[in-house]
């Protein structure tokens, strides 16, 4: 009795109907858990917007929005899984009523293919620290540029604007960087993954 | 022509761990009623999933062993061939379904193996009337009780027109009514509809009359019973009693419920329940299943809305800083993995003495007796979620100990321990509670060897808690 | 609308006009979004809502071009602010005009999404209200043991990775175990059909916003 076990043995590349539930679960899971944040973005937005800093909140927190896709990468190892993990992220919260429709999908969409750039450009051979950083930066960068045209960043002028690029970096690198290597490292030490 | 026929079946799930089933052989006989019994956790479980091809398609390995189904080799069967043949229905009930309503589940299922669009509709109207549930068809199924589900699971199965059913512990979850009306049903699907009942349970009872073959599973194996009148007299139900004390004038109370009113959706838990819990007791609270004892727990928590008012030290529960309130009353959640917050054994005992209420008590030679006397003191290094589902909840219960809260909830905390490890538990509760006067409210199905551990007992029924002087239960000789 | 139709034209809508220029066409594209909303009798208090949580960063974002802005910072001011006006009218289309399983059953249908995506992602969203509850259980539980979990927490999160995996594991297995499989052709017992005049629709819909990017409007 030597059935075929397609779920067991996936390559990098197919996903089978308990990656996709998972990459999704993880993602409602993350979305959940920052819903609260929500409230306390509105807080934040609020005060610093009477000082004329009103993006900070945006730039401040971005990185909590980018949490399920490298997550999902890392833990699946899988080709795209970033983006297929950011987007159901966002698409969880379109639904679920976060506040800004459907730019959440766009901007899922771009902050997906942003952290997973950083995968590729190792050859989806690297899932660790290096793979990390560099979807950190190519996430920092292609959601920038994102800003730039979406949110008109580029009307600021220069200090400005690379102030928020330094704070857009410093919340992606620690929120999706720094916490997802933390989260892996539970992850792996806890040999909940090991399916053998 | 047999059902199933299986010859010289192992299966492990690690390829380094142990076989969970060993060069098993098992026949089932078409349109009959068989009974597989045999301890928990023994691998009956892994055995239903093998028959029904889940395994080793979402876990495990084969390493030997041939399977035929209806006379087929099911070698090259696919998933949804296998969906065909052979139903089952999962230990819990809410696993069993992945769409909201009972209709959604019907039409996704159909859909699936691509049946008519057109015949749907007449098959889910048919399937359901058959189990007498035509009502549910558009109810919400997180709305439905445990029996409920397993009623539409089964009428699931009809619609899929499998032949050989399979329950796995179908009445883990279920009350004594739904218990004796599922057994009807099954009786009369066999009867009437010809399909092959392969039931497993650790528990005998009422199944004497009606099944056609017995079996006992044991040590990774399968052995006809061929004496079953023997086997079902040791499982004779005895009744026995536990005795209380009433609480007295003089008690003084912890937490005070008034009026308390509890809902799980649109169900009615308890309705108007003015009741004390009195400080440093034991208390017992016992209820039928899905009477809503854990929901009051939730409820004492803060993690159900309730109606009415619940007061700790004469304060309302919600009153209170959250953070605080979560030391004054702790709760042991029936998931272990719940209360986990470290990786190692060491380090959540670790976390829990750094914040004791009892620093004195626990000295280094204490825990090291405690951990000796529950097996644990081997384990300091491993991690907490590869232990076993015993060790896991023994060190759950030492954590929530340690930190001494005044209140304390258990959920089923003896669900899963052997024998030895309950007496060893129960002292150790006993012992910490009196020494730290702690409140303890424990809900326990198991009740044997409970005599002297508790102070009162609180009855949940017909909606509204009393205490009781006297429990009657049932239990193996 | 068909809700495969809806998705796809709403993106491009937003697509584009993140790279418009126009303020009036801000408040055309939210205008109009607002009276589909009303027509699709959604509730006022929806609509309300969505008036009031914007308040903020509308606002926030006003104010910072204005006091940061360079160039033609009121402009920029009035252009960005409004934006988001629009953004969130065209996105309650989505989140209030349709339901998930009509979303995923026309991607399905229409789009040919494979239907591990389709039923794996729906068996997901399925959870949500569990998942909320968990969540609450997790973060009370740890305060039971004298620990606060916040969001830079690891361990809200390991525990909800160890959540997901038994959870997808259970569901799929659930999902199988009642006929599922990924290769063979399934029937739709709820049809998706692209209606003839949806094309017409959506069509004047992108003429209309062609009209509006490059028509030159302050």
């Amino acid at each position: 009795m030597n059935r075929q076990t397609t779920s067991n043995k996936t390559s990098a590349l197919s996903y089978s109907l308990r990656d996709v539930a998972f990459i999704a679960l993880t993602g409602v899971f993350c979305g959940a858990i920052f819903f609260g944040t929500s409230l306390s973005y509105n807080f934040l937005a609020a005060g610093l917007a009477a000082i004329g800093l009103g993006p900070f909140a945006n730039d401040v927190l971005l990185g909590l929005w980018m949490i399920a896709g490298p997550l999902a990468a890392m833990l699946t190892q899988k080709i795209g899984a970033s983006t297929i993990g950011e987007l159901l992220g966002s698409f969880v919260e379109m639904i679920l009523g976060g506040q800004w429709g459907a730019a959440t999908l766009i901007s899922g969409l771009v902050q997906g293919v942003g952290n997973g750039l950083g995968f590729a450009m190792t050859g989806y051979k690297r899932f660790d620290k290096l793979g990390l950083l560099l979807s950190t930066i190519t996430g920092t960068l292609i959601t920038f540029g994102w800003s730039m045209i979406n949110e008109g960043y580029g009307k600021y002028n220069l200090g400005f604007l690379l102030l928020l690029l330094l704070v857009r970096f410093i919340s992606i690198g620690f929120f999706a960087g720094v916490l997802v290597y933390w989260i892996n490292k539970l992850v792996e030490k806890s040999g909940i993954l090991n399916r053998d | 022509m047999d059902k199933l026929v299986i010859n010289d079946l192992t299966f492990r799930y690690k390829n380094s761990g142990p076989d969970i089933i060993q060069n098993l052989d098992f026949t089932l006989q078409p349109g009959t009623f068989n009974v597989l019994y045999g301890p928990s956790g023994c691998g009956k479980s892994t055995l239903m999933k093998i028959i029904a091809g889940l395994y080793p398609e979402f876990s495990g390995h084969v390493t030997s062993g041939k399977m035929y189904i209806d006379s087929e080799d099911v070698d090259n069967w696919s998933t949804q061939d296998f969906s065909k043949h052979v139903a089952f229905l999962f230990q819990n009930p809410n696993d069993q379904f992945s769409m909201t309503t009972v209709k959604r589940e019907f039409i996704f299922t159909l859909e699936n193996l691509g049946m008519p669009v057109e015949e749907i509709e007449a098959t889910i109207d048919r399937s359901l009337k058959r189990v007498g549930i035509l009502g549910f068809k558009d109810r919400q199924l997180d709305t439905l009780s445990g029996g409920e589900l397993q009623k539409v699971s089964l009428a699931i199965t009809l619609a899929m027109d499998s032949d050989l059913i399979m329950l796995d512990e179908p009445f883990a979850c279920i009350d004594i009514k739904s218990r004796k009306q599922l057994l009807e049903l099954l009786k009369d699907l066999q009867e009437n509809d010809h399909k092959t009942i392969l039931v497993t349970d650790h528990d005998l009872m009422g199944y004497q009359e009606i099944v056609d073959a017995l079996y006992h599973f044991n040590k990774g194996q399968v052995r006809p019973v061929l004496d079953p009148e023997k086997v079902f007299a040791t499982y004779q139900k005895e009744n026995r009693q536990l005795l209380f004390e009433k609480p007295g004038n003089g008690v003084e109370s912890i937490i005070d419920l008034h009026e308390l009113n509890l809902q799980n959706g649109t169900k009615s838990l308890i309705n108007s329940a003015s009741v004390d819990v009195f400080k440093g007791k034991m208390i017992l609270l016992t209820g039928e299943n899905g009477t809503g004892k854990s929901t009051l727990f939730s409820a004492l928590t803060r993690l159900h809305n309730y109606h009415g008012s619940i007061k700790y030290l004469k304060k309302d529960i919600l009153k209170y800083n959250q953070r605080k309130y979560a030391r004054y009353v702790g709760l042991i959640f029936q998931d272990s993995q719940m209360q986990y917050l470290k990786l190692t054994v060491e380090d959540e005992i670790k976390l829990s003495l750094k914040h004791t209420n009892y620093p004195d008590f626990w000295t280094d030679e204490t825990i090291e007796d405690y951990l000796k006397q529950l097996n644990l003191d081997q384990l300091k290094d491993h991690v907490v979620y590869q232990l076993s589902g015993g060790q896991k909840k023994k060190l759950q219960i030492f954590e929530m100990l340690i930190l001494g809260d005044p209140v304390l909830l258990m959920d089923e905390p003896l669900a899963g321990l052997d024998l030895h490890s309950t007496k060893t538990v129960m002292k150790l509760i006993k012992e910490v509670a009196s020494e730290q006067e702690l409140t303890v409210l424990m809900i326990s199905h198991q009740l044997g060897g409970l005599q002297d551990f508790f102070d009162y007992h609180l009855q949940l029924k017909d909606q509204c808690l009393t205490y009781t002087e006297v429990l009657n239960y049932e239990s193996i000789s | 609308m068909n809700p495969s139709l809806k998705l796809g034209l709403v993106l491009i809508i937003s697509f584009e006009l993140a790279f418009m220029q126009s303020v009036i066409a801000n408040l055309i594209v939210a205008g109009l979004g607002l009276i589909y909303l009303i027509l699709k009798r959604v509730s006022p208090k929806k609509i309300l809502w969505m008036l009031v949580v914007s308040i903020i960063p509308v606002f926030g974002t006003w104010f910072s071009f204005y006091t940061h802005g360079a160039g033609d910072a009121m402009h920029s001011a009035w252009l960005l602010s409004t934006r988001i006006y629009a953004y969130i009218f065209l996105g309650g289309i989505l989140s209030y005009t349709g339901t998930v399983d009509e979303l995923l059953g026309s991607l399905e249908q229409n789009c040919h999404l494979p239907s591990k995506f389709v039923y794996g992602t729906l068996g997901a969203f399925n959870f949500a209200p569990r998942v909320v509850l968990t969540v609450k259980q997790m973060k009370t539980a740890a305060m039971m043991r004298g620990e606060a979990l916040h969001v830079w927490s690891p361990e809200i999160f390991f525990k909800s990775i160890l959540i997901s995996l038994r959870w997808s594991d259970n569901l799929s297995q659930a999902m199988v175990s009642h006929g599922f499989n990924e290769t063979t052709t399934r029937t739709h017992y709820d049809t998706f059909a692209i209606p003839w005049w949806n094309w017409p629709v959506a069509g004047i819909c992108l003429v209309g916003l062609q009209f509006l990017a490059f028509s030159g409007l302050f």
